[in-house]
Formats: C-alpha cells, sequence, structure tokens
C-alpha cells in the first residue's frame, strides 16, 4: 500500500498535519459503513476495506519515523533490517547507558527521575526530527543517507520514550 | 505466531544477565545494535589463562527474540574455548529457539555480539602481549 495515495497527498515528509487530518476524516466519511448500507454486499466489502486502508495509511503518516520511512520508500531507497547503515559504537554505547540508567529508575520507582529522562530524551527526538526534515527536504543520495542515519538514532530514541510511557502508565494504573 | 517453549523459556527466565569489568584484560566486550529496529545488546566473556571461558554475561535492551538469542549464546559460550566459540553461528542460535522468519536477524545480532566480544578479548591479549 502506498499510504501517500490513499490518502491523496504528495510524498513528503513535511505535510500539514491539518490537511493529513482532514484527508483522512473527509475519506472515512465516504466510506463510512453508512452511507454504503444500500448497496450490493461487494461494494460494501470493498468499501470498509478501503476504509480500514485508510485509516492504516493515516497512522503511518502521522507517526514521524514511519513518514520518513514511506518518504524514503518512495525515492527507491531499500528500508529494512540489513539495508541501513549500522549505528555508531558512540550511540550503541550512549544507548546502553542511558537505557541501564532508565531501568535501574524504573525498577526502583523513581517517577521523578524517569519523568527527567524522559524529557531529555523527548528534547533530543526533537532535535533529531527538525534534522530529519531539514535533511528531506531535498531529494539527493547524500540526503537519503543522511535521514536513515538519523533515522536509526530515532528509533533508539522511541524505544527509550516506549519505556517512559509503559512506565507512566502502569504508575497512573 | 507461535514461538518455541524453548524461546519463551530463555525470554521469562534469561540466563546470565549482568556485567563483567570492560576494563579487565581477560574479559572481551561485544557491543552491538540493530537501527532498523532500535535494538541494542551487549554481551561479554571472560577467559581463562588456558583460553577458555569461564563466563559470561549479557545484557540485551529489545524484543524477546533478541533477549532469547542472547541469552542462550552466554549459555552456549560458558565451558568454550576461545576458537569452538568463534564457530557458533546465527543459523544455530536460530534452530534451537526455532525463530520466526521475521526474528532471524536477532540470531545474527547475537552472532555479531559473540564475534565482537571475541575480536575485542584478542585484541586486548595482543596489545598486553606488545607491552611485554
Amino acid at each position: 500500500m502506498d499510504p501517500f495515495a490513499t490518502l491523496g497527498v504528495e510524498p513528503r515528509f513535511d505535510l500539514d498535519p491539518a490537511e493529513l487530518e482532514r484527508r483522512h476524516r473527509e475519506l472515512s466519511r465516504a466510506l463510512h459503513p453508512d452511507r454504503h448500507a444500500a448497496e450490493p454486499p461487494a461494494q460494501r466489502r470493498l468499501a470498509l476495506s478501503r476504509a480500514i486502508e485508510v485509516n492504516e495509511a493515516y497512522r503511518m503518516l502521522k507517526d514521524p519515523i514511519r513518514r520518513a520511512e514511506r518518504v524514503l520508500e518512495a525515492r527507491g531507497v531499500p528500508i529494512g533490517e540489513g539495508k541501513e547503515p549500522p549505528a555508531s559504537g558512540a550511540l550503541l554505547m550512549e544507548m546502553m547507558e542511558s537505557r541501564e540508567t532508565l531501568a535501574d529508575a524504573v525498577r526502583a520507582k523513581d517517577a521523578a527521575t524517569v519523568a527527567r529522562l524522559g524529557d531529555e530524551m523527548r528534547d533530543r527526538e526533537r532535535g533529531l526530527l527538525t534534522k530529519l526534515a531539514a535533511a528531506l527536504a531535498t531529494v539527493s543520495p547524500e540526503t537519503s543517507q543522511q535521514a536513515m542515519v538519523l533515522l536509526g538514532e530515532l528509533r533508539y530514541t522511541r524505544r527509550f520514550l516506549d519505556e517512559v510511557s509503559a512506565f507512566e502508565e502502569v504508575l497512573a494504573g | 505466531m507461535a514461538y518455541s517453549e524453548k524461546l519463551i523459556e530463555h525470554y521469562e527466565n534469561p540466563r546470565n544477565v549482568g556485567t563483567l569489568d570492560k576494563n579487565d584484560d581477560d574479559v572481551g566486550t561485544g557491543l552491538v545494535g540493530a537501527p532498523a529496529c532500535g535494538d541494542v545488546m551487549r554481551l561479554q566473556i571472560k577467559v581463562s589463562d588456558e583460553g577458555v571461558i569461564e563466563d559470561a554475561k549479557f545484557k540485551t535492551f529489545g524484543c524477546g527474540s533478541a533477549i532469547a538469542s542472547s541469552s542462550l549464546a552466554t549459555e552456549w559460550l560458558k565451558g568454550k574455548t576461545i576458537d569452538q566459540a568463534d564457530t557458533i553461528k546465527n543459523s544455530m542460535i536460530a534452530e534451537e529457539l526455532n525463530l520466526p522468519p521475521v526474528k532471524i536477524h536477532c540470531s545474527v545480532l547475537a552472532e555479531d555480539a559473540i564475534k565482537s566480544a571475541i575480536a575485542d578479548y584478542r585484541a586486548k591479549q595482543a596489545a598486553k602481549r606488545a607491552m611485554k
């Protein structure tokens, strides 16, 4: 599935979130089962499967990491296991250390430290996303490569922040 | 997707989780990662004067298959010589844990970690010999 085509938007990273949401709303409304209730079953099924596709495309493009992956794919850059540049040793060391620090704070149920570590990582993620947007603003092998490296780092920050959210959810009960 | 009992067992009761002193000359450390999924794995071996791995520890932040792969790897490493350890292949880990195809890369990560720990140990030993 090409999520850009599904939602009828351009395959670019800096999509306007409001426009994306508007397209999703319009298409969902048009494909709503109530609007197709009078149609033959085959048509109803088609509308339903398209509605599911529209939802999936929307979820995909709303997430900056997955949107960037689809943008690169649309440019013919292979994405996935074994096709990505290896993470630098310095990044791995840093991520191992920060994950251990986070794990210690989670184990100790130290909510203040977890919150602080989460804030720091969110700041970092914001910075990386800004750089990613800049890299994807131009189409060239160099900028695609830069974007891949940034994406690699973003997946580490994402994993970290997933842990933070999981802890906060448990805490919130 | 059905995971094998052995995989689940290693995931729920991982063996040899922990840290060895990375500054020890007899300890080799491998730190590897999979940027496509954000996993990071550290595997360490402590080698006796006779060249036998007497202890192995790991720490993995990643999915269940990555944790199980590294746990199994440390179990296999203990008691092996460095040269025997060097022959461990990702396919052996994948087969033992019956990893589904989408998780084969987790066993590749574990093999990379073993290779990189061995390389680190050998580099340290070579440096030590050069000092003498």
